[in-house]
């Protein structure tokens, strides 16, 4: 009988608290997301699954050694850790503060006194730090993607970086929202959250994810799956802003035909790009250093197989690790909160007016090449979210004249996009890291 | 103090805008400078597809007589 009742007091149902419960839920909702409505499944499948792993009751598999311990605690290890930790109470609250404000060698100590316990890191915890805290997966799936980005449209028409620059314009914007929100009262976001946040506009996901990791990690969670949920919305979001700001006589401009590139010019663009990068704003180094290594793979024509690597086996090993780790910031008590709200909203702002500001930034070019050569459709190709961004811009070109192929010439922006919200998460990392 | 955090957010959009801007436009002028030079220096590679042009040309052509002929049968056929 003994046994009976230690098996149900292991249970997960007597141990569920509400929060786990609706995380649960969450987890399936984005499972559901992904797989029925196709919603960029590659990263929510690994991101929902993760969640729900994150949430299974007593397993600790999203905390840490000491956090396992903690959440057991049985009075000998609270002893031991207390003793390390140089205080009387053993009280696991007590435990934990004197912990977090603890420095690094004593920090040391508690952990090796939890692991003496018996108690381990959780397998999405020890995926995470090797994954994100060390800032190594989204840097990964930046060579992949740089693997896979062909420059060519962007340097046959090289004035339509302005429009990948407009674009960004989104993520300051909602910076300054996020601290507006703060200073009204609303939220609570420190200049580095706010910086963090206003990335989700960049609709870039790993980009969102690098610069999260580093300014305000506890917000990563919600960050990533805002960022990842509104690259999967760009097919329902962009066209009505597009539509509004555009006449239908501008819609129905046919842009000419793009010169052919030489492989040469292709192969020296990462190159030019990674000196500017270094001679200007080492900050954005990572992200397009990668980047640029990424792309000279594929476009040097000599090492076939690392590119073929780069953009296939080892991006998609590493989504798989990247989402598992996303999700595991998934956790009741770090996301059920009116901050996630919060973010989720300030993040679709964050899109509509980059993607306002691209069309904008196209019609004023417009204007000044004489009115008949760009069409403004192309300019919320601006927002990364590569290709989905340029084939919305193609899509509603045909629309508007069906002898008009817009999608070569918004993949221009598209790829600028890329490259302007690297270089924004670089300066904000610089102003505020 | 929060004075100072909206003072904040806002000289990083300034800045943080104003750079990516400058950033791009710097690209945007080296990227034509060197598609220029490469354009000037590199007579290498318009040589080749002149010679292939040629060659290539009297297939194009006879294909193109095949396409038409084949579409002309089609046209006759739809309309018969």
């Amino acid at each position: 009988m003994d046994k009976l009742l230690d098996l149900w007091l292991a249970s997960g149902i007597y141990n569920l608290q509400g929060g786990q419960l609706i995380m649960l839920v969450v987890g399936l909702l984005l499972l559901y997301l992904a797989i029925n409505k196709k919603f960029e499944p590659l990263l929510l499948v690994p991101i929902g699954f993760g969640g729900i792993l994150a949430n299974i009751p007593e397993a600790g598999l999203a905390f840490s050694a000491v956090e396992n311990a903690l959440h057991f605690a049985e009075p000998e290890i609270m002893a031991n850790l207390a003793s390390a930790l140089g205080i009387s109470s053993t009280d696991p609250h007590a435990i934990s503060e004197a912990y977090h404000s603890s420095n690094a060698s004593t920090h040391q100590a508690v952990v090796l006194a939890a692991q003496d316990g018996g108690y381990n890191n959780g397998m999405l915890y020890n995926f995470y730090n090797v994954a994100i805290a060390s800032g190594a997966a989204p840097l990964i799936i930046f060579m992949g993607v740089g693997a896979m980005t062909d420059f060519g449209p962007l340097l046959a028409n090289p004035k339509t970086l302005f429009l990948g620059a407009a674009a960004q314009f989104g993520i300051f914007a909602t910076v300054l929202g996020a601290v507006g929100l703060t200073a009204l009262g609303v939220m609570d976001f420190s200049i580095q959250d706010a910086a963090a946040i206003g990335i989700i506009g960049g609709a870039d996901g790993p980009t969102a994810i690098y610069v999260a990791s580093l300014l305000s990690p506890h917000l990563l969670g919600a960050i990533a799956v805002a960022a990842y949920s509104y690259m999967a919305l760009v097919p329902l979001i962009q066209p009505p802003i597009m539509r509004a700001l555009t006449t239908e006589a501008e819609r129905k401009i046919t842009m000419v035909q793009l010169r052919q590139v030489s492989k040469i010019e292709k192969i020296l663009f990462p190159v030019v790009l990674l000196l500017l990068v270094a001679m200007l704003l080492p900050d954005a180094a990572p992200l397009l250093g990668m980047f640029c290594f990424g792309n000279l793979l594929r476009e040097c024509g000599v090492v076939d197989r690392l590119s073929d690597t780069a953009q296939n086996a080892l991006i998609n090993i590493v989504t798989i690790f990247l989402g598992l780790s996303v999700g595991s910031k998934l956790s009741a008590d770090k996301f059920l909160d009116l901050t996630t709200l919060g973010i989720l909203v300030l993040g679709i702002v964050a899109f509509c007016i980059g993607t306002a500001m691209g069309v904008l930034m196209a019609k004023l070019m417009n204007k000044l090449e004489g009115g008949n050569s760009i069409n403004p459709l192309i300019g919320s190709a601006g927002v990364s979210a590569v290709p989905m961004a340029a084939r919305v811009s193609n899509k509603l070109g045909l629309e508007a004249n069906p002898q008009n192929f817009l999608l070569m010439h918004a993949m221009g922006p598209n790829v600028a996009g890329v490259i302007g919200s690297a270089v924004a998460a670089g300066v904000m990392i610089k102003f505020v890291g | 103090m929060e004075e100072s955090l909206i003072s904040q957010g806002l000289s990083l959009m300034v800045f943080g805008m104003g750079f990516v801007f400058v950033f791009l436009t710097l690209l945007v002028g080296v990227t034509m400078l060197m598609s220029k030079l490469v354009v000037k220096f590199e007579p290498v590679a318009v040589v080749p597809p002149k010679k292939s042009r040629r060659n290539v040309a009297p297939a194009v052509a006879a294909k193109d007589d095949e396409l038409v002929a084949v579409i002309t049968a089609a046209v006759h056929k739809y309309r018969s």
